[in-house]
């Protein structure tokens, strides 16, 4: 054996420190730019258009505290609404699906995914239908049964943050069940062995042991309802009730539009937000009190006896309340002529429904959004993978930097970064403005968080070993990578690869900054449609969209799961 | 020169503020078996892994078969896949989307071997660790010990000169982790192999080490053959890490004579050169008689307590130079408050240098 | 951390030496002239080289109107030409003259025509230098004041006007206001509403009744608490719907679209006159399809396409030898007292006023 020959490992080129220097210089690029123009523009004092701004000063910020102040107040006291409403939404269908034995608990699961299928945009137009003062649908069966005047006015602050609360409540399910899915059920079984109730056992063990992971989606709930648009958009204007994205909006859209101003309010809610999401951050770091070993525990759920469907109702319900209904009020509503739902004046009709798919615009703007999703996830997920591998297993020395930089779009909301590329880009020497090579390079931008998230989640699964010994065998990395790491990184690639499509067909934030007339996507064209073709164009709209998104989900599904039948 | 296969000097490894190893040098010479012993945390397995390239040392040298792998004053660090080493991990990190086959046939492909040779190979590694049957199987199907077979055979798969052991066994249950040990020893000198192995598992590293370098916090303790280092333990932390000791406080009472502090004085060893500020003496349980013999120490002593372990019978006996530990066959057991008279000759009693 | 500074120091290095210089201001233009033999087409003549404007293959309209109308006004012209694509995008005034000024700062030239229904944003364009001059041969059809000085550079493509509109299914006859005062009404409060400051109806509705109901007319008019919304049709619907009650300011073409297709809708002249904006179309300098642009504004200026225009928006043309659009209960233009600024200078220097003003009457909170 000592002399069978071993074949011959050559030097290669240090191809690790390269990439990792064009990965930063690209990332930083594409991140932190976009900032620096924004913190130019609202330190711009003077003509609004002039670039480079010729006077500077503090003044935009100053007079958001004097004359913005009503904005900042709703903003925070909606974003303070939404975030309980959604945590006690969140917290309660994560306790009933991963502690109780609420029957049908898998498939009940996988309903609470819906919402978020949904968007908030949808969800708005929908609730606007469902209760609108007057004529919304509850009101309409208030006045049949005899009463007087309106119960429901979702035009109100609570309505716009019932509305994100109803859908935001879905990431705080899901972060507050991945909470408790992972502890000991040792630590609730002593205490039960012990003599607790079922009661007591809640309140004493697994509450305290949750905190952690709850204060976390507090935090991060919060900070995502500050940034939030689509519901403000739809249902705060007819209320007379602006938030500060709204406002942002606003200032961007009137003669003269007031940059300083927009990017003053948008540094100012990005300065917030950033504060939230690092205190989040830290939260986390501190860790929980919970185990978390490389297994995965299945806590063994309480039983709930009869109680157990209530829970299930309670789950109904919010299934319900996020999904059934507002896609019946708008199926409703697009099937009529005039958006009465006075049902004894109802003219139903197709029609908008004809309209709605012969608008050449609506066509080319499905079209576009799908293939920015198709295109921006392919090529973004291997980037998003490469990158995550150098932040996560690599040694190079500016990996700290590129984490950073890549999760640095989380905490600015997207409409103020969409104005942060929108002034970037228009003072580019280049031409991108206005085609649809902006709207992909900036959906890769914002989308950077959520699929490095998600890919790292399965890297730092995977043992590290597993790659070391690929390299003490003698592989480079270039070959560890390619039979090694991304073979056992397909599940986690293909999740990344859902999630970045999805959120590129819904994106509305930056898309309303960056579109032109040749391109065009589906988002903002419902908010348009909203404001001037009226709620039945627009429900037919809507409900297009997300049938075309829910199609192309089932069809990436099938293919899914095809490829992860191969691993096996 | 040529029989030296590893030079490690004065390796220092830094985590941060913390330093995990801190100036250890050791060499290992061709075919031989050297484990690194000690606690968790004492940089045993950081000294392993900055031998295999995957710990970016802070000052020191690293030579294999004469060649700078790492040295800080010369600013070299030979990448991991560039040094012809092979590992075997503590989590054996045998690859679940590939066969056993392409396991083992890994580095084979690395280097370019034509599929004849590399079948060659292979089934010839399988072989060595009799799990040839299962070449076809999946990675993922296998047991904790099918998978650990599979690591070592990926290991010497492609003949290397030296091998890593990242404590492989302590995974496995005692009666498996006993039977492979033996296995691993009888691989190791057929291949004539040159091995670093690093295990906490005391008992692993006496039975099959040429030498054993016993770590502590981040330094060598002691290097020596197992049997130096469990009759000659040069301090109180090896002696009370390697195998179970006795340790009796007081002071050097001239040559050869140790004084109990508050007790009689004992006739004792020194494996060092006596420097007169010793405070302890260590007497290995498995040496102290129960039966006064002539030339030995005796002490009398009283049963306190006994505990019937199955393969030996250990007792506590209150005595003058304090609660010692014995371990005796289990044969002849003594009841408890027995009085007895107990007797270790002065090679066993050794005098701590430090 | 040294390497996260190094990147840093080298963007903001980038971004200062990215920077282009401010739009530079107006060159002189050249006098265009009518050209020599206008090409007869069908129902209209041109200037326009048509078949370098079908090479071209493509048009884009920048304009105020509901998307569903501009989509049925350019498919009119698809049919006669179908080589060329047309896309457009729908903004309010003040939105959309935003937008192409920060795309021509950014050397971005997307648009062929540009729409707006605020004269005093197209007089600001037409000195910046944003128009290009064409002279059509339908020009000479429109009256003086609809055209720019010199012809070629603007033209009215429609005249808007605002009255008040309510929902007969919910306002009675007998409540039913007639004159502007009567919005006063405290019982109108929380059930009116207006458009908001970007439109350019709402700014000449505005300016035309300041000066004769007073200052002390909108002061109390913000107390009624009215909303603004972004188009007629957002208007209309809540109207239909029961959510507001009257509009102030109805565009009369809203309410002739709406009540073609069945809404319970009444329409209110009040003596006081009818305040009235054009809209008014230009072709942009430097668009990427300029014989396409001439070819469109040609047809466009034309009794084809201006009718073209009254079916799809409902609106009226400022040609005399157009009919009025909708059936025959249309009220023309000879029948209006029509309230227009006399000086369009001064009515462009009032919008930051204007803006402020009713941004807070509408609740804008600035």
């Amino acid at each position: 054996m000592a002399d069978a020959s071993t074949g011959v490992l050559r030097p290669r080129i240090n191809w690790q420190s390269l990439t990792t220097l064009a990965v930063l210089g690209i990332v930083g690029f594409l991140v932190l730019l976009p900032m620096v123009f924004l913190v130019e523009e609202s330190l711009n004092v003077g003509d609004p258009m002039a670039f480079p701004p010729v006077e500077f000063g503090i003044a935009n910020f100053v007079s958001i505290l004097e004359e913005d102040l009503k904005t900042v107040v709703n903003t925070l006291v909606i974003a303070v609404m939404a975030t309980v409403m959604a945590i006690l939404i969140g917290f309660t269908l994560a306790w009933i699906l991963t502690r109780t034995n609420v029957p049908g608990r898998d498939k009940l699961e996988r309903l609470m995914e819906l919402p978020y299928y949904m968007t908030p945009l949808v969800g708005a137009l929908a609730w606007a239908v469902i209760a609108g003062p007057k004529s919304g649908f509850i009101n309409q069966i208030w006045k049949a049964v005899g009463g007087t005047g309106d119960i429901a006015d979702i035009y109100t602050h609570f309505g716009i943050a019932w509305v994100m609360a109803l859908f935001e409540g879905t990431v705080a399910f899901v972060m507050i069940s991945a909470s408790m899915k992972s502890m000991d059920p040792a630590l609730e079984e002593s205490a039960r062995v012990m003599g607790a109730s079922k009661l007591r056992t809640t309140l004493t063990v697994t509450l305290p042991l949750v905190m952690p992971g709850v204060l976390g989606a507090t935090l991060f709930v919060f900070a995502e309802m500050l940034g939030s648009f689509a519901a403000a958009l739809v249902l705060g204007i007819p209320g007379r009730i602006y938030v500060i994205t709204t406002a942002i909006w606003d200032s961007t859209l009137a003669y003269p539009p007031d940059y300083g101003r927009a990017s003053a309010m948008g540094l100012s809610l990005f300065v917030v937000m950033f504060g939230m999401l690092t205190f989040y951050r830290r939260v986390i770091a501190r860790g929980s009190f919970t185990t978390i070993s490389g297994k995965a525990f299945r806590p063994r759920p309480m039983d709930m006896g009869r109680l157990a469907w209530v829970l299930f109702s309670i789950c109904a319900l919010y299934v319900a309340l996020a999904v059934v209904f507002p896609i019946a009020a708008l199926l409703m509503t697009s099937l009529q002529r005039f958006a009465t739902v006075i049902l004894g004046q109802a003219q139903w009709t197709l029609a908008n429904y004809q309209v709605a798919l012969s608008l050449g615009p609506v066509r080319t703007a499905l079209l576009n959004s799908i293939m920015l999703g198709l295109g921006v996830a392919t090529v973004g997920v291997v980037i998003m993978a490469l990158l995550v591998w150098i932040i996560y297993r690599s040694q190079m020395r500016g990996r700290g930097a590129i984490e950073y930089l890549v999760m640095f779009p989380q905490a600015v909301p997207r409409l103020v970064f969409g104005l942060a590329l929108l002034w970037a880009w228009l003072n580019m020497p280049v031409g991108l403005y206005g085609t649809l090579w902006l709207l992909a390079l900036a959906y890769f931008t914002v989308m950077l968080p959520l699929g490095v998230r998600t890919l790292a989640g399965v890297v730092l699964q995977i043992d590290k070993s597993l790659e070391e010994c690929a390299r003490v065998c003698g592989a480079s990395w270039g070959y560890q990578m390619r039979t090694v790491t991304l073979p056992l990184l397909k599940p986690g690639i293909l999740a990344a690869w859902l999630l970045i499509f999805m959120a590129c067909v819904r994106e509305l934030g930056v898309s309303a900054f960056l579109m032109g007339p040749n391109a065009k996507v589906i988002a903002p064209s419902i908010v348009n449609a909203f404001a001037t073709s009226g709620t039945e164009l627009t429900a037919a709209m809507a409900l297009i969209q997300t049938f075309t998104v829910i199609v192309a989900l089932i069809i990436l599904f099938r293919v899914a799961r095809g490829m992860t039948k191969e691993l096996q | 020169m040529s029989t030296t296969r590893i030079e490690v000097q004065d390796l220092v490894v830094r985590y941060g503020d913390q330093v995990a190893v801190n100036g250890v040098s050791f060499t290992v010479g061709r075919g031989e078996h050297l484990t690194l012993l000690g606690p968790s945390g004492c940089g045993k397995t950081t000294t392993l892994r900055a031998v295999a390239g995957l710990e970016h040392p802070s000052g020191g040298s690293i030579r294999i078969d004469g060649q700078t792998m790492y040295d800080s004053a010369q600013r070299k660090n030979v990448q991991t896949e560039q040094r012809g080493v092979s590992m075997v991990f503590q989590s054996y990190a045998v690859w679940p989307h590939m066969s056993v086959f392409d396991n083992v046939a890994y580095g084979l492909r690395v280097r370019k071997l034509g599929a004849a040779a590399i079948k060659e190979n292979v089934e010839r590694a399988l072989d060595l660790v009799q799990m040839r049957h299962l070449a076809e199987r999946g990675a993922s199907k296998l047991s904790g010990g099918q998978q650990q077979r599979v690591a070592l055979a990926r290991a010497i798969a492609f003949s290397p000169t030296v091998v890593l052991f990242d404590e492989p066994l302590s995974n496995l249950d005692a009666k498996l982790r006993a039977e492979m040990r033996v296995e691993l020893r009888e691989l190791q000198r057929r291949l004539g192999i040159t091995s670093v192995y690093v295990t906490h598992d005391q008992e692993e590293a006496l039975a099959i080490s040429d030498r054993v370098i016993v770590m502590n916090v981040g330094v060598i303790e002691q290097i020596g053959t197992p049997e130096e280092i469990y009759n000659k333990p040069r301090s109180r932390f090896v002696a009370d890490f390697v195998g179970s000791a006795n340790l009796i406080k007081g002071k050097p009472a001239g040559e050869g004579l140790f004084a109990v502090d508050g007790g009689p004085t004992l006739k004792v060893t020194a494996p060092h050169r006596p420097h007169g500020k010793e405070s302890e003496v260590a007497v290995r349980t498995a040496y102290i008689d129960l039966e006064p013999r002539p030339g030995d120490n005796h002490v009398p002593g009283k049963v306190r307590q006994r505990l019937f372990h199955g393969d030996f019978v250990q007792y506590v006996i209150d005595s003058p130079v304090g609660a010692l530990i014995v371990r005796r066959p289990p044969v002849n057991l003594l009841g408890e408050g027995a009085e007895v008279t107990l007797s270790f000759s002065p090679e066993h009693c050794v005098l701590l240098e430090a | 951390m040294k390497v996260f500074a190094a990147v840093a120091t080298a963007l903001c290095a980038v971004s200062w030496a990215g920077w282009s210089p401010a739009v530079a201001q107006n060159q002189p233009q050249n006098q265009a002239k009518l050209c020599d033999k206008p090409r007869q087409m069908e129902g209209f003549k041109t200037c326009a080289n048509v078949e370098k404007a079908e090479a071209e293959g493509a048009f884009t309209l920048y304009s105020t109107d509901p998307e569903q109308g501009q989509v049925k006004l350019l498919a009119a012209f698809n049919k006669m030409f179908p080589k060329i694509k047309t896309s457009y995008v729908r903004l309010q005034a003040g939105a959309l003259y935003a937008k192409i000024l920060s795309e021509r700062q950014a050397k971005s030239f997307l648009v062929d025509v540009v729409q707006i229904s605020d004269m005093g944003m197209i007089l600001d364009f037409q000195r910046k230098g944003g128009f290009r001059q064409y002279v059509s041969p339908e020009m000479e059809f429109f009256p003086k004041e609809a055209k720019s000085k010199p012809e070629g550079f603007w033209t009215w493509g429609s005249v808007i006007m605002a009255g008040i509109a309510y929902n007969p299914n919910n306002v009675s006859a007998a409540d039913a206001p007639k004159k502007w005062e009567d919005l006063l009404d405290p019982k109108w409060k929380d059930a009116i509403n207006v458009k908001v400051s970007n439109s350019g109806l709402q700014h000449g509705v505005w300016y035309m009744l300041l000066p004769i109901l007073g200052g002390e007319y909108f002061k109390k008019f913000g107390d009624q608490k009215p909303r603004a919304f972004d188009s007629y049709v957002q208007q209309y619907g809540r109207l239909v719907d029961g959510q507001d009650k009257i509009i102030m300011g109805a565009q009369y073409s809203g309410y002739i679209e709406f009540k073609a297709k069945g809404a319970p809708l009444a329409f209110v002249f009040p003596d006081t006159g009818v305040p009235a904006v054009p809209e008014t179309y230009g072709i942009v300098d430097q668009a990427p399809h300029p014989n396409a642009a001439e070819l469109f504004m040609d047809w466009f200026l034309s009794p084809i396409g201006q009718k073209a225009l009254a079916e799809a928006l409902l609106l009226h043309s400022p040609r005399p030898d157009v009919p009025p659009p909708g059936g025959s209960d249309t009220v023309p233009l000879s029948k209006m007292k029509l309230l227009s600024p006399a000086d369009w200078e001064a009515f462009e220097k009032d919008r930051p006023a204007f803006a402020k003003e009713w941004n807070r009457i509408v609740g804008t909170g600035r």
